[in-house]
């Protein structure tokens, strides 16, 4: 047996390693994917080098449900581990723990997800449990209000610090009254006044089959998995009207420059963001646009981080991002600098943006952020738990393989001439939206030279649409 | 984890034997003592280069404190080849990205590569440590870089300050006194000379261990390391560390000011290095206090008597003899010493019943799965094989530890909670909004 395995080996390694060399392109190893009755999609893949699997779910219950009660989709998504129907919060706690099993349930802006990794040799017990969160959740009171004041006090601590909250500042600031804008943890009177009645509802109205999708990647045979899966969630009722999805409706775009002053009395240094509306995930360029980000602002020798850190020594760090949602997104520039260098470090991030409309992009720095984002693209969906996730994501935004295996082509294909195109169109150039989290004495008169200010506090409560 | 893209590979993968295994691992060492760990696995077309040097803050004295993570940053700004910014310029355009980190032990430089790479970024490598060129402009500009990270550390997390503070009173001679991060007033006047000297002492090939995995071959690895780096010459060992701490005699506290919602806790007992006999033991003990929902501490003081909103310990790898540590958020209008009367209320329970077969089971079958994530990319297979080489004196150890957490009886967890949970031997932290009463 010995000597046959090792010629087996040595000869998939010299293919292997030949295709390495040759072309790295990388592909999506084959999975399966199938619909139950009820609507729940199905993804399946096989992955056998660790004896481990890894569960992802997604379903229509985000932050955007939230109406006016912020808070409720992610305090409803923890607490689907409050108990169900077949396991008291205790029982669960210590029936995961002990197999080493990890099930973390969440919520974020648009939907509410479950992410999961497990021993192969355990996935009849978790998948139960996993199934059990799902259709069967119990909304335990008293575990309810421990959840709910641990919460409230866990929001005055993230005030501690100005990277935990800038987020929420921005998004607020940027989308107004668009569902887009809700706080996900919540704030602090919305949250006092959440029951568990309200999660029973918020349950009840968003967790369904029918828009929903389930993904497991690892060491299993397909055909029993889909069994296992379909005898296990076939029983989930689908939901009895069309869902509605309140992000549909049109979002403001800003009119003129804009500061939100966030005063913290006791800041040594002051974290900004110069921000603007941005793409939503399905736009048609969203692989040219990172590319073209990756050299303003998405890796070590980008524009922003050269400018800011390297040549200036402003900051440890200077970046810019896309973040993409449904229907919808945002763009901003992130960084932070000492009191006495704000002014310094954001004339120098609004510089660099000017520079790269007047400049545009050179041969040799395309060819780089090429390289670059291609280089750095297989790690991306290197373990069980990446390609899971990857699944719910291409169900959730509506894309295929085909974004994975034709990435690299969809990468050289970008030119010099479509890339100056895509910064033209992309990347903003004036009504810039700032916040800026600092010591308000220091920094107002610096605050008022970029745009109207409005000033609130730190400590008050973050207020929806400023 | 491993991309079948081959009918044949399927095969083998089927058969469960694509595993790792420590014989998977392929050592060589250079004439100038630089030693090479190879991992091949071709499952994405990506490599990466660990570099671990023995050196970090507990190699530094005060006047100079800091300076092992300066020059972490120093060694990206330029070269005899590849002069300022074409390190990251050069590895950048090839398709390779990298960071580095610095702890009170190690200073690790970690590059991320398409295999095809693989060659120009052993010549980069190979540049910086045969001849780094220091240059006083990049050191003006770096020096802010690194007060930026000081600063931005302290403003964002209230735990940075108390740890500094904790770890100076619970070591009075030892280097684990100051932070990695450095004295700002050291941080303001490192020398050209201090650096240079650091650069001699500490980055020879002697002092560093490599690790290499992913979609390239050892003989590839081989030639390369012998074209670049072999013909950098060794240096002399570089100064042992002699400082020993004296053991605590008394229980010693700390109180920090900062504005926060509720104080911040941290109790620190002096454990052992991670080459004694006990680390395994305590290292399940830490699990046990705090792993899960389930564990001791997060059931009793978060979950059941509702005294903390978080609640962790920590016990990591060191070459000297460092800290076991308990970090607890206390909940609103909880009194700190209630907090901190509660967590030593746990460790009695330890300490006189000791813990039960089923817990001590829960964390060997999550030891288990902690292996196997570390063995599920090609970067946790290099961080973590280096890791046990330089902490533990062999890679072997990290293949072992398995087995070796499987040995620990419930007697030995409980044992080394009654030899080192004794008040004598703990550091206690408050960090709180109003300091004065």
């Amino acid at each position: 047996m010995e000597p046959i395995k090792k010629t087996i080996l040595t000869t998939c390694l010299l293919v292997l390693t030949h295709i390495s060399l040759s072309a790295q392109s990388y592909k999506l190893p084959d999975y399966t994917t199938f619909k139950l009755s009820n609507g729940l999609t199905v993804y399946l893949m096989e992955q056998h080098d660790v004896p481990v699997i890894s569960a992802s779910a997604i379903l229509p219950a985000g932050a955007i449900y939230d109406n006016e009660k912020a808070g409720l989709a992610s305090l409803t998504a923890t607490a689907l581990k409050h108990g169900t129907k077949n396991f008291t919060k205790t029982k669960l706690d210590e029936e995961l723990d002990f197999i080493g099993a990890d099930v973390n349930t969440y919520a974020t802006k648009e939907y509410a997800g479950l992410s999961s990794n497990f021993a192969a040799k355990d996935k009849v017990k978790v998948l139960a449990i996993i199934k059990d969160l799902l259709l069967n959740p119990f909304f335990d009171s008293a575990e309810f209000n421990k959840e709910k004041s641990r919460l409230l006090v866990m929001l005055e601590q993230q005030k501690e610090s100005p990277r935990s909250v800038i987020g929420s500042y921005f998004d607020a600031f940027l989308y107004g009254n668009h569902p887009y804008g809700n706080v996900i943890s919540g704030i602090n009177s919305t949250v006092s006044k959440l029951t568990v009645e309200d999660l029973k509802n918020f349950y009840k109205t968003n967790y369904k089959p029918d828009n929903s999708a389930i993904s497991i990647v690892g060491d299993f045979n397909t055909k029993d998995m889909k069994a296992e899966l379909t005898s296990l969630f076939s029983t989930w009722e689908k939901s009895t009207k069309e869902k509605e999805n309140p992000a549909t409706k049109a979002i403001s775009i800003p009119t003129e420059n804009r500061v939100l002053l966030v005063n913290k009395n006791d800041a040594k240094e002051t974290t900004f963001y110069i921000g603007a509306p941005g793409i939503s995930r399905n736009n048609p360029d969203f692989v040219a646009i990172e590319v073209v980000n990756t050299l303003f602002g998405g890796r070590f020798t980008s524009m922003l981080n050269d400018e800011l850190r390297v040549n200036s020594g402003l900051t440890y760090g200077a970046s810019s991002r896309f973040s993409t949602l449904k229907n919808g997104g945002s763009f901003v520039i992130s960084t932070f600098t000492a009191n006495k260098t704000t002014e310094a470090a954001i004339d120098k991030a609004l510089e660099v943006m000017t520079k790269l409309h007047a400049n545009g992009l050179n041969e040799k720095s395309l060819a780089s952020a090429k390289n670059y984002v291609k280089g750095q693209f297989p790690p991306r969906y290197e373990t069980a738990g990446q390609l899971s996730g990857l699944m719910t994501q291409m169900f959730w935004y509506n894309f295929d393989k085909s974004f994975i295996d034709n990435f690299e082509k969809n990468v050289d294909g970008l030119d010099l001439v479509k890339a100056n195109q895509i910064i033209a169109k992309y990347f903003p150039k004036d009504k810039f939206q700032f916040i800026m989290v600092g010591q308000s004495a220091e920094i107002k008169k610096i605050a008022e030279k970029y745009g109207k200010v409005t000033e609130v506090d730190i400590k008050d409560e973050q207020k929806k649409a400023l | 984890m491993k991309k079948i893209i081959l009918p044949l590979f399927l095969m083998l993968a089927l058969t469960g034997q694509a595993q790792m295994k420590a014989d998977d691992v392929k050592t060589f060492t250079l004439k100038n003592g630089m030693k090479f760990l190879v991992v091949e696995d071709f499952s994405i077309p990506n490599a990466n280069m660990y570099l671990f040097y023995k050196v970090g803050s507990r190699n530094e004295y005060q006047g100079i404190t800091g300076l092992s993570h300066f020059f972490e940053h120093m060694m990206f700004n330029g070269a005899k080849k590849y002069g300022p910014k074409l390190f990251d310029q050069t590895m950048e355009f090839n398709g390779g990205a990298n960071n580095a980190y610095t702890t009170e032990n190690v200073t690790v430089y970690t590059d991320w590569f398409p295999a095809s790479a693989s060659e120009i970024i052993f010549d980069m490598e190979a540049d910086r440590i045969a001849s780094l060129s220091i240059d006083p402009k990049m050191v003006e500009s770096e020096r802010g870089v690194v007060l930026s990270e000081r600063r931005t550390g302290l403003e964002n997390s209230p735990w940075r300050l108390l740890s500094q503070s904790v770890q100076a009173t619970a070591f009075q001679e030892h280097p684990y006194h100051w932070p990695v991060i450095g004295y700002e007033d050291d941080m303001k006047n490192w020398t050209q000379q201090d650096l240079e000297r650091y650069f001699k002492t500490y980055y020879a090939p002697n002092n560093c261990v490599v690790v290499v995995s992913g979609a390239i071959k050892v003989d590839q690895v081989k030639r390369f390391a012998e074209k670049y780096l072999e013909p950098i010459p060794a240096q002399l060992a570089p100064p042992l560390v002699h400082i020993v701490e004296p053991a605590q005699t008394g229980e010693r506290r700390i109180t920090v000011k900062k504005e926060v919602a509720t104080p911040y806790l941290m109790i620190a007992y002096h454990t052992p290095e991670s080459k004694n006999e006990d680390y395994y033991a305590l290292n399940i003990l830490s699990s046990v206090l705090s792993s899960g929902q389930s564990s001791r501490l997060y059931s009793a003081l978060v979950d059941k008597q509702q005294l903390a909103t978080q609640i962790q310990t920590d016990f990591g790898d060191s070459f000297d003899p460092n800290l076991f540590n308990f970090y607890a958020v206390a909940n609103k209008d909880v009194n700190e010493t209630d907090l901190e009367n509660a967590i030593y209320a746990e460790i009695e329970k330890i300490k006189t019943n000791g813990i039960s077969e089923t817990e001590l089971q829960k964390i060997k079958n999550q030891k288990l799965m902690e292996f196997y994530s570390q063995v599920e990319t090609i970067n946790g297979k290099s961080n973590n094989i280096g890791t046990y080489e330089v902490f533990f004196g062999d890679y072997k150890k990290m293949f072992n530890a398995p087995a070796n957490y499987n040995k620990i009886t419930v007697a030995d967890v409980q044992n080394v909670a009654k030899k080192y949970f004794v008040k004598s031997n703990r550091t206690v932290g408050i960090l709180k909004t109003n300091v004065e009463n």
